[in-house]
């Protein structure tokens, strides 16, 4: 009996200790098939490469940090390898809630990281020792205005402007035309609020203002940054001596003509009676099916939108007016920014590597089945004048044509800190829970918080 | 030499009954722990390969916080407000759920369910109800005070809040204190009724007294729950509006993460973790010492 006991408890405390087990040999089961795949495919690329050229084949990995094109990308590769079969490009993708600098980072540590890596602008300056210098490629001198001034590092050019995206007033012409506006026509505060007026009177709402931080935070107030002049480097100097504290926020022009703006959207907003319950989900559906005229969104809304647009095709952005003077930069200037960039290493991969890496940026610039990889089938705006191919989705063909005109201005990009407090500060504002004044006291303790580097 | 074999034998009978959880315990609670406190050590922003030890330079700029003061102290009130009405409703239904009223058995799953109910989906549904249900029948009754959302004003935020936690825990604990009361011997609540209490006087010295094991346990889990509270936070109002709901799980998290100061953040739970203990032990402690046999 008591043998059977003991036996019994063995078995027992066998089958907890494999239970326990079980939950980690999952994952790492998961991690090895994942590991066998891409020798798998690593051994392929070299086999193929093999056959291609006996001489100087070049193998190189391209970071992947949009999941949404991944399959798109390595289309993009298989093309781009029909046209120079010495380089095979592999893409990797970065995991699925993983931040690509997290990943480059180990990849880094690991001594295998990517010719290529796809990152977010604003973490590129910590790889800086790193990386390349691009400045002597071509398509410097076809890269947007302004694209490439956040990636000079020590006269040192780091990143490649890859995706470009852009936020102002979308209008929907379907309801402009009703109302008898002509969206171009819009470039003053005044003109403005005739517009919504007008849109009015035909029993529709003029504006949708979106309640969330980020949107007011990040790319309403940034608008007034961007408007300050058309060079970042004025724009820097601005925004150095807001956290120094010789720029008072109260004085600044730009600023206050915004915000002039901001309380006739007030007045006009779908939501006026409570304008922060409003929701970004519910957004689309308002300005798709026409219950208003404007929202102040990006062109990533445009899927969104989609859905409840019908057979309407017809949107665009404005610039959110400053002033009531025509010719003022804001008014004319929609805010467009870099979102991703590429960056080449320099400190891991061969020389012959780089060179690879350079001709697959040129070859995305410059050759016709790049471009329209890029463009067509990745759904991106690239940031060079020189591409000509349209993109299939009428907000970002909006913004190509402000790119192509030189009407685009530098959108300025913060820190996470920045859209989470100036956001709570416009929200109040929004709400009418506070006056301007108070505004421009929780930006100011936003710009002395020493956030801002 | 028979006593080392007999330390080897208790060590040999420990592994194998407990050593499967004593590791789990370790790897899971144990050494995350210790490394988290390390890193408040640290100005560690959460990503990077590289890190500096600061010292105690994080928890002085905690104290320098106002933010965090505030949201602790929003906490504090939110923790309050919570346990306390719950504990007032749970107490209250079980009260009538147990003195024999029909259909009761209907009544107790109906109340348990909310706490069945994941905090997000809870979250989202109650958005849904103070944003659009609430508001329309404010629209169509003609009231005013219902016609705006609660979730867009600061202080009915708040209230939503402490309104949504109620519905939720209120159930479950209500469940605690009807097992309570389904423990406390009938001879003796006979024997106070002919001692001629009644009403108020007989819950005061008789059942309140009997029940306090499921005080003490129901108390010590809506507090717990209270103070960690993110979920519902998350999906009810996010924090908003404009940061005047953001309780604190949520402002360390968003510390940590959303602005990259891992080791501030880090240092915050610390400072929460000792608040939260401290507080619990001491409940825990003073209500045991209440407890009484029948």
């Amino acid at each position: 009996m008591n043998k059977f006991k003991k036996a019994f408890s063995v078995l027992l405390c066998g089958a907890v200790a494999l239970s326990v087990g079980v939950g980690c040999s999952k994952e790492q089961s998961v991690g090895q098939t994942q590991a066998e795949n891409t020798e798998a495919k690593k051994e392929q690329t070299k086999e193929s490469t093999a056959q291609a050229s006996a001489d100087e084949s070049v193998e190189i990995t391209f970071l992947n940090s949009k999941g949404e094109i991944q399959a798109q990308l390595e289309n993009m590769a298989k093309a781009f390898k029909g046209e120079n079969p010495n380089i095979t490009v592999e893409i990797i993708p970065c995991g699925a809630g993983q931040s690509p600098t997290e990943m480059l980072t180990t990849l880094y540590a690991s001594n295998n990281a990517p010719a290529i890596a796809m990152l977010d602008p604003a973490d590129v300056a910590a790889f800086k020792d790193k990386l390349g210098d691009l400045s002597g490629e071509k398509w410097v001198n076809d890269a947007m205005p302004g694209s490439l001034d956040a990636f000079k590092v020590n006269d040192k050019l780091v990143a490649f402007p890859f995706a470009v995206e852009g936020w102002s007033l979308i209008y929907n012409k379907a309801v402009l035309d009703e109302a008898g506006v002509d969206p171009a026509a819009i470039n003053t505060t005044a003109k403005l609020e005739d517009a919504f007026k007008k849109i009015e009177e035909k029993g529709k709402k003029g504006v949708i203002i979106a309640p969330e931080d980020w949107s007011l935070g990040a790319h309403f107030f940034t608008t007034a940054y961007s408007g300050q002049a058309n060079s970042t480097a004025d724009i820097k100097t601005f925004l150095n001596g807001l956290a120094s504290g010789n720029t008072q926020i109260k004085d600044n022009a730009v600023v206050n003509g915004l915000l002039d703006t901001f309380d006739v959207m007030k007045k006009y907003n779908f939501a006026k009676a409570d304008p922060l319950s409003a929701k970004y989900e519910t957004n689309p559906e308002i300005i798709g099916s026409g219950k208003a005229g404007f929202w102040f969104m990006g062109n990533w809304a445009w899927p969104q939108i989609k859905e409840f647009a019908g057979d309407n095709t017809e949107f665009g952005f404005i610039p959110v007016p400053v002033s009531n003077n025509e010719a003022d930069y804001g008014n004319t200037h929609m805010p467009a920014a870099v979102t991703k960039a590429l960056v080449v290493d320099a400190s891991i991969n061969s020389e012959e590597q780089q060179a690879a890496a350079k001709t697959f940026l040129n070859w995305i610039v410059y050759e016709a089945s790049g471009q329209k990889g890029l463009v067509e089938e990745c759904s991106i705006i690239p940031a060079f004048t020189n591409i000509s191919l349209e993109i299939n989705d009428p907000l970002g063909k909006s913004i190509q044509a402000y790119i192509k005109e030189g009407k685009t201005s530098n959108g300025v990009m913060l820190s996470n800190k920045h859209w989470g407090d100036i956001g709570a500060a416009m929200q109040k504002y929004l709400g009418d829970y506070s006056k301007r004044d108070e505004l421009f006291n929780d930006v100011t303790t936003y710009w002395t918080s020493g956030d801002y580097k | 030499m028979k006593d080392e074999k007999n330390f080897f034998s208790k060590f040999r009978t420990y592994m194998l009954f407990a050593g499967p959880v004593t590791l789990a315990f370790f790897t899971v609670v144990i050494i995350p722990f210790l490394y988290g406190l390390f890193l408040t050590f640290t100005n560690w922003d959460g990503v990077s390969a590289n890190y500096m030890i600061v010292g105690f330079e994080n928890y002085r700029t905690i104290f320098k916080d106002a933010a965090f003061i505030q949201s602790l102290g929003l906490t504090f009130k939110y923790v309050i407000f919570t346990v306390l009405i719950t504990n007032a409703v749970a107490f209250t239904l079980a009260a009538i759920l147990t003195s024999g009223t029909k259909g009761q058995s209907f009544f107790r799953a109906g109340f348990f369910t909310p706490n069945l109910i994941g905090g997000v989906a809870l979250g989202y549904v109650w958005q849904f109800v103070f944003n659009n249900i609430i508001t329309y029948f404010g629209k169509n009754i003609g009231m005013t005070a219902l016609q705006s959302s609660f979730l867009s004003s600061p202080k009915q935020a708040f209230w939503a809040l402490v309104i949504v936690a109620v519905w939720q825990y209120s159930g479950y604990m209500m469940i605690i204190y009807i097992t309570g009361f389904l423990n406390i011997p009938k001879d003796v609540l006979e024997a106070a009724s002919i001692d001629g209490a009644a009403g108020w006087t007989k819950i005061k010295n008789i059942t309140i007294p009997l029940i306090m094991p499921a005080f003490t346990i129901s108390v010590f889990l809506t507090l717990q729950r209270t103070f960690m509270v993110y979920d519902v936070n998350l999906a009810l109002t996010k924090g908003g509006p404009f940061k005047t709901t953001e309780l604190i799980s949520m402002y360390v998290y968003k510390k940590a993460f959303t602005e990259r100061a891992y080791g501030i953040g880090q240092a915050q739970a610390v400072i929460l973790f000792v608040i939260v203990a401290i507080i619990s032990i001491t409940q825990v402690y003073l209500s045991k010492k209440k407890e009484v046999e029948a």
